[in-house]
């Protein structure tokens, strides 16, 4: 092991390699490389936490600096957040960790990356902190472990998905939510009598990876949890004819999919959705930022359809939270900060903050109490099984191989076998080059 | 004798003699040149022999990458994206500017509003340009809206997302900005013209399209020298344009290059791959320019 010193110069100078070559072909890669050096490690302010985050959001970013506001007027250390667009933030995610003066924590999600991150030692243990953390559920807590037994995250809320649709929409055209796949292509049937988009869909315009939710979902209900998880993390093949099978009950619904889903960013299909242009949307609840307040009280969900009643029900319930660097120099602040942001007061004043459509991870703090949001607690806890999301589940280098085959898809469902060998040649690199 | 040694000595002295200020001035540019060009760019290659994640130690690899190049179906996509960009890039906004050129030369009333006009589009930043034509392409945006107005229902489409129509697509916003910065080129070409040599071509009795085949084509030559080598250029380096607007998709259908060998880097994370794939548009792109100005050069001399 180099020093942390030598370690980052020589980091620096690859990244400079890169750089270097990029600017001789393309200087508009320069560019983009050069917007990254204006976010790299921040200052270290004296005995103050540095929080690098990614929720970017307005609402989002109200919430965590409230949240950090509050830490410090607790007396004790003290944080400062530093907002990077989500984009900027993913790539320079390793820069961040590998730096000699690293940000001491960031927001992150739980997953084969944070584990990458952890087994080359660049995580900060935090097990002390969790032993402050009470009554946290063991599905969390193994959820933040790195596998060898270490802590290295601490989860703040998490989120569910499906198919969410305008109450007073269903009513006005004389339709309730189904709960069987039947149901659910017999609704569609009704809805496009009646002239409208059955299901939307917002997997275009750089949010292509929405579509991977249909692809947990029908993999998740008739191959299990445990075939899902182990497809993406590399155990697996795309081209299996277990994976397959998932493609058929997705193209009975495709005539029903709004064919300019592939053109729309989940942002706009959520308009669509609202203007009742569409009839349904399967997402997660964080498209509510996207959502005019007002609208909100009129939204409700319906839990994905079952297909295979043999299958134990999971349910993808993507957790949030923060991870440190094991380089940071205010190791006792950061923990201090993270034993803040597990308390059930620190998770209260973000979600009263935020959209407020995120469920804390502490089990004895209070989420915002609407229908929504109590449903869709009631759902993720009658679970047998929760998983995270394609990219967390697998990785965020896997994801674009995702959004290419998915979209393809969604397009030309008649190319399936080539969709999925060329699928699997992508993956196979991915798990390749991280191996 | 001493006559001829005399110079002899005074330039053996005149080379000890390097002021040390020239010296200053030549090697403090090498060495950052060297520092900031020359070293990341080895350093580029030494990468492209290596397996890379961003954070583990590299792996050397050979030529593997290289190697798998030939075998990668995207790259193959990505090249052939590449060359049809360099062509209709290139080709329509030559093209384009000089025809915009000629039909502005003249001066007549109103023209320089005309010109203005058309190189405003310069002066906007192409990822906030391609954010506009991304508003413009929407299923409900301004051009199938236009479409559906003038009787062409059928035409409507869902331009960026569509693998068939994605590239050319992007196309259109990078054209648009493109067009008016060769015309200024080759407006200042135009102007610099010797009217006479019109007049003369005029009393000879030569038809307008003599004028321009043989009078204001062989005039242009030094201008066409400037616009081909930034035409190229721009093209092997266009990038945000796609990025902003597709990200190389769907499906690779409007990948370039440069677009992939950024999703490779920092989306794939894998560095090595990536950095074999800078190589080669690097080589590309000094291959072209190099020849080119070589050859230009010498005809010109």
């Amino acid at each position: 092991m180099t020093t942390a010193e030598g370690l980052s110069r020589r980091h620096f100078l690859r990244n400079a390699g890169i750089v270097g070559l990029g600017a001789l072909g393309s200087s508009s890669f320069l560019a983009a490389c050069a917007t990254s050096a204006s976010n790299g490690p921040v200052k270290q302010a004296a005995g103050a936490v540095t929080v690098q985050s990614n929720l970017s959001s307005p609402q989002a970013k109200v919430a965590i600096e409230a949240l950090a506001k509050a830490f410090g007027d607790k007396g004790g250390a003290t944080a400062t957040v530093n907002t990077v667009a989500s984009e900027t933030f993913r790539t320079q995610l390793p820069s961040y960790l590998t730096s000699a003066n690293p940000p001491d924590s960031f927001t992150w999600y739980p997953g084969s990356l944070l584990s990458g991150y952890a087994k080359k030692g660049l995580l900060l243990d935090v097990g002390d902190v969790w032993q402050t953390m009470g009554n946290y559920t063991p599905a969390m807590r193994s959820l933040s472990g790195d596998g060898a037994g270490h802590q290295v995250f601490v989860p703040t809320s998490y989120y569910f998905w499906g198919f969410f649709y305008r109450k007073s929409n269903f009513a006005k055209w004389g339709v309730t939510p189904p709960s069987t796949w039947t149901e659910f292509l017999a609704l569609c049937e009704t809805l496009k009598g009646k002239g409208i988009s059955p299901i939307g869909l917002g997997a275009g315009g750089g949010t292509q990876w929405t579509a991977s939710a249909w692809f947990d979902y029908l993999n998740i209900r008739i191959n299990g949890a445990q075939f899902h998880r182990d497809l993406l993390a590399g155990r697996g093949r795309f081209d299996d004819p277990k994976v397959k099978k998932i493609f058929d009950p997705w193209r009975q619904a495709l005539p029903y999919t709004d064919p300019n889903g592939t053109a729309l960013a989940f942002q706009d299909a959520t308009t669509v959705l609202l203007q009742g242009k569409t009839g349904m949307v399967l997402t997660g609840t964080f498209f509510a930022d996207a959502a005019p307040k007002d609208a909100l009280d009129d939204l409700d969900f319906f839990q994905f359809p079952i297909l295979d009643p043999s299958v134990p029900v999971a349910e993808e319930g993507p957790t949030d939270g923060f991870f440190a660097s094991a380089r940071s120099p205010h190791v006792a602040e950061v923990k201090e900060w993270f034993k803040y942001v597990a308390t059930a007061e620190a998770q209260e004043l973000y979600i009263k903050n935020s959209s407020g459509t995120v469920l804390p991870a502490n089990p004895s703090a209070k989420n915002n109490g609407t229908p929504l949001v109590v449903k869709g607690k009631k759902m993720l806890d009658e679970a047998k099984e929760l998983t995270q999301f394609f990219n967390r589940d697998s990785s965020d280098a896997l994801q674009p191989t995702a959004d290419a085959a998915l979209i393809r898809f969604i397009q030309k469902p008649n190319e399936l076998d080539s969709i999925l060998s060329d699928w699997q040649t992508a993956a196979a690199k991915v798990w390749q080059g991280q191996s | 004798m001493a006559v001829l040694a005399a110079p002899v000595k005074r330039r053996r002295r005149a080379v000890r003699r390097v002021p040390p200020t020239l010296l200053l001035f030549v090697l403090v540019p090498v060495a950052v040149e060297g520092f900031w060009v020359f070293w990341p760019a080895l350093q580029g290659f030494y990468l492209s022999l290596t397996n890379w994640d961003g954070v583990s130690a590299p792996t050397f690899v050979g030529l593997d990458n290289y190697a798998e190049m030939l075998s990668d179906d995207i790259f193959g996509t990505a090249a052939l994206d590449t060359v049809i960009w360099i062509v209709l890039f290139g080709g329509l906004s030559a093209a384009g500017g000089l025809g915009l050129a000629m039909l502005l030369n003249r001066e007549r009333k109103g023209v320089g509003f005309y010109r203005a006009a058309l190189f405003t589009p310069v002066v906007f930043s192409l990822v906030a340009t391609a954010l506009i034509w991304q508003a413009i392409y929407q299923p409900d945006g301004v051009f199938n809206n236009v479409l559906g107005a003038i009787g062409l229902d059928s035409w409507k489409h869902s331009w960026l997302a569509d693998p068939d129509t994605a590239l050319y697509a992007v196309l259109v916003p990078a054209l648009w900005r493109q067009l008016g910065y060769v015309m200024v080129l080759y407006l200042a070409g135009l102007k610099g013209i010797d009217p006479a040599l019109y007049e003369a071509a005029k009393l000879d009795g030569a038809t307008g399209w003599q004028q321009f085949r043989h009078v204001t084509w062989p005039q242009l030559r030094s201008v066409n020298s400037v616009v081909l080598s930034v035409i190229i250029i721009d093209s092997l380096r266009s990038f945000d344009v796609v990025w902003s607007m597709t990200k190389g998709g769907p499906y690779h259908s409007s990948e370039l290059l440069s677009t992939y060998m950024y999703s490779t880097a920092f989306q794939s994370l894998r560095l090595g791959y990536a950095s074999a794939l800078a190589v080669v548009i690097f080589v590309l792109a000094f291959g072209v320019i190099v020849t080119y100005l070589v050859r230009a050069f010498r005809e010109d001399q």
